[in-house]
């Protein structure tokens, strides 16, 4: 399978009269990009924006962030959900590189909605205050979840992929500046040098523990949830055969961004025939009874194994109780002669001295550990909030509250904030951004 | 917060589903639940039958504090 | 100038060796011994140098705290160092016994240095900056460097590092850290991984803590006299959530009556809990709370009797010092109503 991701540098982004790219600068039609996103009849209201590192603008509630992508030959971008079910991985997708269209609610947020800021202390906090964005601020009508703190988003969501598709549009025809190639083959027979080094798996626990479905990560527009682990190549990956879901607290989301981009697998492709034998994905999920974290651990010791894996990365999508999904699938591989290494955060808490993960086992000996979803963070107040910033607190962000004794409230009347890094939007980068790690005090 | 209580010496019981979690937080008696959301009586199932399962481990939870134990023991329902 | 109080050992205070390691606690004005040398660069005057001898502060450890604290007392100090201790067993306990006692009831900083194979290092390191000491008093100078190096951050108010970015031993507490270098997850995972299938000594990124065990409480002796409670972390609440108890890292619970009830209805009672869908609990709470199934079991006279109120608070994010801090308010109420048992459910 070969994979020609096809970049356009983007340098800056404008609004316009038509869409174009051109010597790096996007040009954005914003009145046609809107009428794209109000086909949906759900959107009622939607605005645009265009946001850059160094700005002092704050999002929240920020809900997904997609990578603009398009296909020269015609295919959809996320098959099996914002269009046709074919395989992914294979063949040429060109993609806006330096940007990424983000997606606001106007008003209500939710448990998993997250907030970015583009300056000040913040803006380190997630890659997206480094990057150029399209932000969409919209509003739906879906009244049946507007006060539940677990929202869908699906309008919102959807809107934002579509719009990541459209306005790669203008690149569809044009020449890539650059391409960068990822091929896997079977795993047999590969070249003998290869063979010969340590061969690795990369196994993924993304986010699927709401039983309701429209909640969880997709692969192929199938919920999985329902979903036992199964081999993938790592290309289908890399090319949107994954969309991110809308359940878990912010900081430990893994964006359809994230998907597309997964800096683990593409550090393993960089490795692949110099370091180790990269033989691929196996995709697992994160489940909420004992019974389905363990089948899921068997399934995917199982595949290791007949694999002929050496080695394993395991990287969860979530803190808590997928604690225990992450953790029982270190040991079963570890149980099944698979050296195994764990990527995960933690959650020690404000005051750092909770248990890290809430299962441990002395097996999980090498763990990368990326961030402390429950640390304090404060943030002064930015010039312009795109959204609501009320939402942080008042609708159940996984980082905000409404109320606290000691702390008082999460959003203040000068527009500063006090939170846990839990509602940073994905801001503990598990798929291999991060430059945090976890240290002892 | 089981362990808390137990350093009183009030013995507890844990109801959960995840045992490992519970093991490790150190709870003395576990007695297994169905599942997170809804430890005793999956709303997919008759609700005699939730009613059922629901007694039925409730009575083992409270065997189990009636029952001396060495070790984190889990009680099987 | 702020100021500090330094502690020794009959040794190091001059005193004498062995023999006099009874030597009782004095208080003197001014340096004695190392102090002399922390004073020299220590960003505040040392006031006051206390001498206790190992084996008097060993054998009877909470009189001569006590001794030592109403010495204290009535003294200013922004900081207490004691040691360095080096490799000596006793000294180092003695070290923690007196900086946890006086950390506790001044709230002064507290510093102190030992090696890293005394008792005093596992007994103490939680509680205080314990700096990794060496082995013998030949490094005095380098040992009495450090800790004035870390006592200085303290005194100006600088941030203190990661325990080993400072020479400390971990104090249990961890935090992010951006790295300087800014190497990403994805980097380091590729290093780990191929020194460990490799064969090569790697360093985690997360030890795995020791699990701390509570002894089992005695089971109940005769059931049918026995009364016991449920408690839950699942966010059952009555709808409108009178404690506000939040929906994830909660720091809050409440308490409900259930005198007379035959278990808990949907639309009544609810979930407040974030971490799972809540559609089957919000229609039928008892599949959380099963106050239906103790009814029934206490009318069948299986137990003695259901305490009036269930306890309710949410277990996702929820630290374990929090955690501990609402049980241990709880309990005052369980004592109360004499309850023999309890019936935790999680979800």
């Amino acid at each position: 399978m070969k994979l020609e991701i096809g970049n356009f540098h983007v340098r800056d982004i404008v609004f316009g009269d038509a869409l174009s790219f051109r010597d790096g600068i996007l040009t954005i039609q914003k009145e046609e990009a809107l009428n794209f996103i109000r086909q949906d009849d759900r959107i009622t209201e939607a605005e645009l924006y265009i946001v850059k590192p160094g700005e002092e603008v704050r999002l929240c509630p920020v809900k997904e962030a997609i990578e603009p992508r398009v296909r020269p030959d015609g295919r959809g971008i996320f098959p099996g959900y914002t269009s046709k079910l074919l395989p992914a991985g294979e063949g040429k997708v060109h993609a806006l590189k330096n940007c990424s269209v983000l997606v606001v609610g106007r008003h209500m947020g939710g448990f998993q909605d997250g907030l970015i800021d583009m300056a000040g202390p913040g803006q380190k906090m997630t890659i997206f205050g480094n990057l150029l964005n399209i932000v969409l601020v919209a509003d739906t009508n879906e009244a049946f979840e507007r006060f539940e703190q677990q929202k869908m988003n699906d309008a919102l969501r959807r809107a934002g992929h579509k719009l990541a598709e459209f306005i790669a549009g203008c690149v569809k025809e044009l020449e890539p500046e650059e391409v960068e190639v990822y091929e896997m083959g079977s795993v047999r027979g590969r070249d003998p040098e290869t063979e010969k080094l340590p061969s690795v798996v990369y196994v993924m626990q993304p986010q699927s523990q709401m039983e309701a479905l429209g909640y969880n990560d997709l692969l192929y527009g199938w919920d999985l949830n329902r979903f036992l682990p199964t081999y993938m190549n790592p290309n289908e990956i890399l090319d949107g055969a994954v969309v991110s879901g809308s359940f878990m607290p912010c900081s430990s989301k893994w964006s359809t961004y994230d998907f597309q981009n997964t800096p683990n697998i593409k550090a393993l492709y960089r490795e692949h025939g110099k370091t180790l034998n990269f033989l691929g994905v196996i995709m697992s999920n994160l489940n909420v009874a004992l019974e389905q974290k363990e089948r899921a651990a068997q399934f995917v010791a199982q595949l290791a194994v007949s694999l002929g894996a050496d080695a394993a990365v395991v990287a969860e999508e979530g803190y808590g109780n997928p604690d225990a999904d992450f953790v029982a699938c270190l040991v079963a591989l570890e149980d099944a002669g698979v050296k195994t290494i764990g990527v995960t955060n933690e959650s020690t808490g404000r005051d750092g001295r909770g248990q890290p993960l809430v299962t441990l086992d002395e097996k999980c000996d090498a763990i990368v550990s990326c961030g402390n979803v429950g640390e304090l963070i404060e943030l002064p107040p930015m010039k312009v909030v795109l959204g609501e910033l009320e939402a942080l607190g008042r609708d159940g962000n996984s980082g905000g509250w409404e109320h606290d004794e000691i702390l008082g409230p999460s959003v203040r009347p000068d527009g500063s904030v006090i939170m846990e890094n839990n509602g940073i939007f994905c801001g503990d980068q598990v798929a291999g951004w991060s430059p945090k790690q976890m240290m002892a005090f | 917060m089981v362990k808390e209580i137990e350093r009183t010496g009030i013995p507890v019981v844990h109801m959960c589903n995840l045992i490992p979690v519970s093991k490790t937080v150190g709870a003395n008696r576990m007695v297994p639940t169905i599942s997170i959301p809804y430890p005793l009586g999956d709303p997919s199932t008759p609700k005699e039958d939730q009613w059922k399962l629901r007694y039925h481990r409730t009575k083992v939870a409270i065997q189990a504090i009636a029952t001396d134990v060495q070790e984190q023991t889990v009680f099987s329902v | 100038m702020k100021k500090a109080i330094v502690y020794l050992n009959q040794f190091f205070g001059q005193i004498g060796g062995e023999e006099k390691a009874g030597f009782e606690p004095e208080i003197r004005e001014g340096q004695v011994g190392p102090a002399m040398q922390m004073a020299k660069t220590l960003h505040a005057e040392v006031t006051h140098t206390i001498i206790c001898g190992d084996n008097c502060m060993g054998s009877n450890p909470e009189e001569t705290c006590a001794k030592i604290l109403a010495m204290l007392d009535g003294l200013e100090f922004d900081i207490f160092l004691a040691g360095p201790a080096f490799q000596a067993g006793r000294y180092t306990v003695a070290c923690g016994l007196i900086c946890k006692a006086v950390k506790e009831k001044f709230g002064v900083p507290v510093v102190t240095s030992m090696n890293v194979e005394t008792p005093g290092v596992n007994m103490f390191r939680k509680d205080m900056y314990i700096l990794k000491g060496a082995n013998s008093a030949a490094k005095m100078r380098k040992d009495l460097s450090n800790m004035v190096t870390l006592a200085n951050k303290l005194l100006d108010g600088v941030a203190i590092g990661p325990a080993e970015e400072e020479g400390c031993f971990p104090r249990g507490i961890r935090h992010q850290v951006w790295r300087k270098d800014g190497k990403p997850a994805s980097e380091r995972m590729i290093d780990m991984l191929l020194k460990k299938v490799n064969g090569l000594p790697f360093v985690t990124e997360m030890p795995i803590p020791k699990i701390d065990r509570v002894p089992i409480a005695p089971a109940i002796k005769d059931l049918k006299k026995a009364k016991i409670a449920l408690l839950n972390t699942g966010g059952i609440v009555p709808v409108d959530n009178p404690d506000r108890i939040q929906s994830a890292s909660a720091t809050r619970w409440g308490r409900y009556s259930i005198e007379g009830a035959d278990g808990l209805e949907g639309g009544v009672f609810k979930t407040v809990h974030a971490g799972f869908d809540p559609a089957a609990a919000d229609a039928d709470p008892d599949v959380i709370t099963p106050i239906d199934a103790l009814r029934a079991l206490e009318k069948e006279g299986f137990y003695g009797a259901l305490h009036n109120w269930f306890y309710t608070t949410v277990g996702t994010g929820t630290t374990e010092s929090e955690a501990a801090r609402m049980a241990r308010e709880i309990v005052p109420y369980l004592k109360e109503d004499c309850v023999d048992a309890v019936i935790m459910v999680s979800t």
